[in-house]
């Protein structure tokens, strides 16, 4: 796995390429402006990017501004996109163009390595991840806002927010504590509430994933 | 004695209020007079379509008097325009009251002002009588008493007594006689009870909207630096410890040396966290001024450090913070990275902006992308919409020139 890490604080780019170079993961190249990342990304070809959202100049979403050229220029690329804080706004720009190997994650979390690993690969195996906390607040506002979503029941509401996170039908068992065949009954109801019938050309879980996130533009 | 040195002063001050005093009734004398010939030909309609006019003259000379009032006193804020059409105006709580106090002040303004100015001139002519009565035929008597007739020194110096007896009334009198003068506007000029508190208002929300303004942009400054420096640290210190953690059980010795970085990180933290706080209001600025609390920087400069510090007068709290900031900053810099033998320091307020440069002769190539305090101080003038631009050749010197708007 190739990656590119863009973070204007030297340290903690620094950081997280020991970190990342300790698990004997390849980190090809690092960045500190979105500019010198662009370059890196057309020189290095990665196959993952780390992307920090407040870099300069002005310190506030030059990041996935870079992170939504970077999958323009190359379609492939997987981008977790770190934040020191949720801001729904840059979450709903990045996911804008389609959640397929994106994730939005708090920067506290690189220091649970397992599991920041963990979201790392499932972002260059083109799942999605999206922070617990930024659910959290998309669900209390979309409940809000959406009437599609505000039909779906409690359990429901909990499963559809843990897909968001990224985790497949048998984590989401283990988290439940259910069986496996109950959380395929809750996903397809969640499904059929959503209105979003059995096609090969989008991915259901996905677009499930998106719904939370547009809710602003609706 | 200081008893009486502040009599004099007060004295002193009264005459020239009752002078411009008269200045202002005479104003306001004519401003009546044509008002009254406005009003008397109005009742044949032909004074009508001068009457507006006449209320706007009358409002000119009011807002004049305001003002002086104001220099003086409490502040009388202005009513602004004279309402359109003769009906509103007729109705405006401020015009009617300005044509009372234009009728009471051309006689008030005028007679205290008189009174006023004639005192100390009668003390000065009587004073001097004795020097030059002999100049006079004896018949004219004395000044501004023709039946006193002056046939010797004696009188003259009767005379001169006089004039003594003047100057105490006019130091005795003029305070008083001033606080008369002001009476009719500080009565009729002020805003009728219930008007003045739109004006208060409005002048309030301004000054306010200004305040909040300069208050948010150092809460977002304090927010960056808390974000991108702090923040940044302790994310550092805790992935450094998650890999510490991973290297624990495969490989102790390098798990050790990631935990010393994790400790650098954490001293920095505290470092900037520190800055943070120093910054949001250096204590040394209140105790003594920004060129006082430059002069403690330069001082305490290892480099041999020249200060020139030109600020007649003190800018906003926050902008002295930044510009102590910049400089002791850059001096941090020049101390570390530079080489030089001196740097000149020189601070100075131009057209309502505060200009800092901080030159010196070291060997240049300072890089800004390079983790430095540059990019600290950058951001920090930015946010108070000031510019700041680095020259910095290899070889040297480096010159950093900061511009700070501090209000006019």
């Amino acid at each position: 796995m190739r990656i590119v890490i863009a973070e204007d604080d030297a340290l903690l780019r620094e950081g997280l390429a020991l970190l990342l170079r300790a698990e004997d993961l390849d980190v090809v190249a690092t960045a500190g402006t979105p500019g010198e990342f662009l370059v890196a990304v057309d020189e290095h070809a990665p196959d993952v990017a780390i992307v920090d959202v407040r870099m300069p100049p002005t310190h506030t979403d030059e990041g996935i501004v870079a992170a939504v050229e970077a999958r323009r220029r190359r379609p492939g690329l997987a981008v977790l996109v770190l934040s020191a804080y949720v801001e729904q706004a840059f979450a709903t720009h990045l996911f804008s163009v389609g959640a397929v190997g994106l994730g939005y994650l708090l920067k506290e979390r690189v220091g649970r390595v397992e599991e920041f690993l963990a979201a790392l690969h499932r972002v260059a195996d083109g799942g999605s991840v999206i922070d617990p906390e930024v659910v959290a607040q998309l669900l209390a506002r979309n409940r809000r806002t959406d009437t599609a979503l505000s039909e779906l029941s409690p359990r429901e509401r909990e499963v559809l927010g843990l897909m968001a996170e990224g985790l497949g039908n048998s984590a989401i068992a283990e988290r439940l504590f259910v069986t496996d065949g109950a959380v395929h009954k809750h996903i397809r109801s969640i499904f059929s509430k959503l209105q979003l019938p059995p096609d090969d050309r989008a991915d259901r879980r996905v677009t499930a994933v998106l719904r939370y996130l547009d809710g602003d533009r609706r | 004695m200081a008893y009486a040195r502040g009599r004099i002063r007060a004295s002193v001050d009264a005459l020239e209020y009752l002078v411009g005093g008269l200045g202002t009734a005479t104003l306001a004398l004519g401003a009546l007079l044509w008002a009254a010939i406005v009003a008397v030909t109005c009742l044949i309609r032909v004074g009508l379509p001068a009457a507006p006019g006449a209320l706007r003259a009358v409002r000119r000379v009011a807002d004049r008097e305001r003002s002086r009032l104001s220099r003086w006193g409490e502040a009388i804020p202005t009513p602004g325009p004279v309402p359109a059409g003769l009906r509103t105006a007729a109705r405006d709580p401020f015009v009617r009251r300005e044509l009372g106090w234009v009728a009471l002040y051309s006689l008030i303004g005028l007679v205290t002002g008189l009174v006023g100015l004639a005192m100390p001139l009668y003390a000065v002519q009587d004073i001097t009588f004795p020097l030059w009565y002999r100049l006079i035929p004896a018949d004219f008597g004395a000044p501004g008493i023709v039946w006193w007739r002056i046939d010797g020194l004696s009188e003259a110096l009767a005379v001169g007594l006089l004039g003594v007896g003047w100057l105490a009334a006019a130091i005795w009198f003029s305070p008083a006689l001033a606080r008369l003068q002001a009476w009719p506007g500080r009565w009729l000029l002020p805003p009728p009870p219930g008007v003045d508190l739109s004006l208060r208002v409005a002048e309030l929300a301004a000054t306010r909207a200004a305040a909040l303004d300069a208050h948010a942009v150092e809460l977002r400054r304090i927010e960056r630096s808390l974000h991108d420096g702090t923040q940044n640290r302790l994310v550092a210190v805790n992935v450094l410890l998650g890999a510490a953690r991973r290297a624990l059980h495969r490989n102790p010795d390098r798990a050790d040396e990631i935990l010393g970085q994790a400790q650098d990180a954490a001293e920095q933290a505290l470092g900037e966290l520190r800055t943070v706080v120093r910054g949001i209001l250096p204590p040394v600025l209140d105790d003594r001024g920004l060129a006082g609390a430059l002069a403690g920087l330069a001082g305490s400069c290892v480099v041999p450090c020249r200060l020139e510090v030109d600020v007649a007068v003190r800018c906003a709290a926050s902008v002295e913070a930044t510009a102590y900031f910049v400089v002791a900053e850059a001096l941090t810099n020049v101390v570390r990275h530079s080489g030089a033998s001196r740097v000149d320091v020189a601070v100075r307020r131009e057209h309502g902006r505060l200009l800092v440069s901080i030159e010196d002769d070291g060997h240049g190539a300072a890089d800004e992308t390079r983790g430095s305090g540059l990019t600290g101080i950058r951001r920090r003038v930015e946010a108070y919409d000031g510019r700041m631009t680095l020259t910095s050749p290899p070889g040297g010197p480096t010159r950093m020139d900061v511009e700070l708007p501090c209000g006019s």
